[in-house]
């Protein structure tokens, strides 16, 4: 009898004191139960858009890839300036692939800083939305040529925002670690975004890496171009 | 004995829930940014862009099957084929900024003696864009996917020491106007939103003038874009063989036929 019970009580003991701390946790996020059952619901509508999304995205790419290779192949002859003119201006405005020279920035939240810190605000140890503008501004300034993020093809009206703490660009949900995509020359980049942003990460101990590459493939915008507002002139 | 024989199961059952439960705590760390744990209101603006990005992609692929049904049969009917072509190389003039730009719309002006540095001019553009901005201008610049905003110091200046901010590398004088194309009433919600980027503004006593516009012009950028790293990715044949192998036919034909002649 007594040569278990000493063991038993020490186990429930530690066992007690996991439960405790995960209830603690629990507490820390109040008001789940309330709303849980609409926020289910409200995921799953999510779910099933995103999902719609991801088809439509899918088909635009195939369309307009479909629509490349007939121009291609369409200019000769009377219209040959015309296509030659969308071909080009396709590239410039991201719905094409494109590789070339260039660079990779990974970064991420700074994890163990939020374990060794744990009551500590969180917001200083995550990515922001901010980090990853003004990263992709001051690599504009380095001369970037095409950029994308985690996948994302960054296009004129492209937007990098943050709902509650989720990032999205180009409407689309992205989630940590983050790598950000640049073609250009490497050392430039580089330099316009060690004077800046990513030596402010560095220093807040976020760990980030930079990367050169011979060929790097920043792949196309897959959403929409609608113009309703605009009327040239 | 029949107690010592039971000892050890329940010491281990009760170590691995122990072990569990530590490790789901690590779990939610990990996934916070998942979307179980946002909140609803944060739910319900996701749902709202979500509905609205799905029926613009919808639109999308109506246009592109048009121009794809145009480029298909161009031996046909030219006339056709250059309407659509003249539609496309409209979209990517607004896109490239090659083109001086007309519509409704908001202007924002900001005055020198406004507490206002270049990462705002940042923010605001970036909230513009997220709330549907078509065009958007700063002074007599265009803002494109290759436009910088920045600081620049002024070593010539009269006081010795003088700081300005530059958009493509040009110095912006005051008062400096954000124009920018798009529905106004959307617009303004998405600069004015509680908690937003004009309430973050206020904090620092700075209040940008925002004024509904009926008709703005927009400038075209200035010299065209150049660029001397990036080329349009070819895919060699083996990548084609990979590719081709994840996208049924069937997927490939389809487009077309979803879409009603007109």
């Amino acid at each position: 009898m007594r040569k278990f019970i000493l063991p038993l009580t020490i186990v429930c003991i530690i066992s007690s004191f996991f439960l405790a701390f995960q209830l603690k946790i629990q507490t820390k996020n109040t008001n789940f139960d309330a709303v849980s059952q609409k926020n289910a619901n409200l995921i799953n509508v999510i779910q099933n858009l995103e999902t719609e999304i991801e088809n439509q995205e899918n088909q635009i790419e195939t369309m307009r890839n479909q629509l490349n290779e007939i121009q291609n192949q369409n200019n000769k002859g009377k219209l040959q300036d015309l296509q030659q003119e969308i071909i080009h201006a396709k590239i410039e405005a991201g719905l094409t692939a494109v590789n070339g020279k260039g660079i990779i920035i990974t970064l991420d939240d700074n994890k163990e800083g939020l374990n060794t810190a744990p009551n500590d605000d969180p917001n200083k140890y995550i990515i922001h939305y901010e980090h990853i503008l003004n990263l992709v501004n001051e690599l504009k300034i380095g001369g970037a040529e095409a950029i994308s993020v985690n996948g994302q093809r960054l296009v004129t009206t492209s937007e990098i925002r943050c709902v509650g703490n989720l990032i999205l660009i180009n409407m689309t949900r992205i989630a940590p670690p983050f790598e950000i995509q640049a073609i250009g020359s490497p050392k430039l980049m580089a330099e316009s975004i060690s004077l800046g942003q990513l030596d402010l990460l560095k220093a807040a101990h976020y760990p980030v890496t930079l990367e050169e590459k011979e060929d790097l493939i920043i792949p196309a915008y897959k959403g929409e171009l609608q113009f309703k507002h605009t009327i040239p002139q | 004995m029949d107690k010592a024989r039971w000892h050890i199961p329940i010491t281990v059952v009760l170590l691995c829930l122990g072990i569990m439960l530590s490790l789901q705590f690590q779990a939610q760390t990990r996934v916070a940014s998942d979307l179980t744990f946002q909140r609803t209101e944060t739910l319900i603006a996701m749902v709202r862009s979500l509905s609205e990005k799905r029926q613009k992609l919808a639109l999308e692929i109506t246009d592109l099957g048009n121009q794809l049904r145009s480029q298909m049969e161009s031996s046909r009917d030219e006339k056709k084929l250059l309407e659509s072509i003249y539609a496309e190389r409209e979209k990517m003039r607004i896109v490239n900024g090659t083109t001086a730009l007309k519509g409704p719309g908001l202007t924002i002006t900001i005055e020198e003696h406004m507490p206002i540095i270049y990462t705002d001019l940042l923010n605001i553009i970036n909230e513009l864009w997220n709330a549907g901005a078509e065009a958007i201008s700063l002074n007599e610049y265009r803002i494109t996917s290759h436009s910088t905003i920045s600081v620049a110091e002024d070593a010539y200046h009269e006081d010795g020491y003088s700081i300005f901010m530059t958009v493509n590398h040009e110095k912006l004088e005051y008062p400096i106007i954000i124009k920018t194309i798009g529905n106004p009433n959307n617009l303004e919600k998405g600069l004015t939103l509680p908690g937003g980027i004009m309430d973050n503004l206020a904090l620092f006593n700075a209040y940008p003038e925002i004024e509904k516009v009926e008709e703005l012009e927009l400038p075209a950028i200035e010299k065209p874009t150049s660029y001397y790293f990036m080329k349009e990715y070819k895919p060699t044949e083996k990548d084609k063989e990979k590719t081709t192998k994840t996208t049924t036919p069937q997927e490939i034909i389809n487009p077309l036929k979803n879409i009603a002649p007109r």
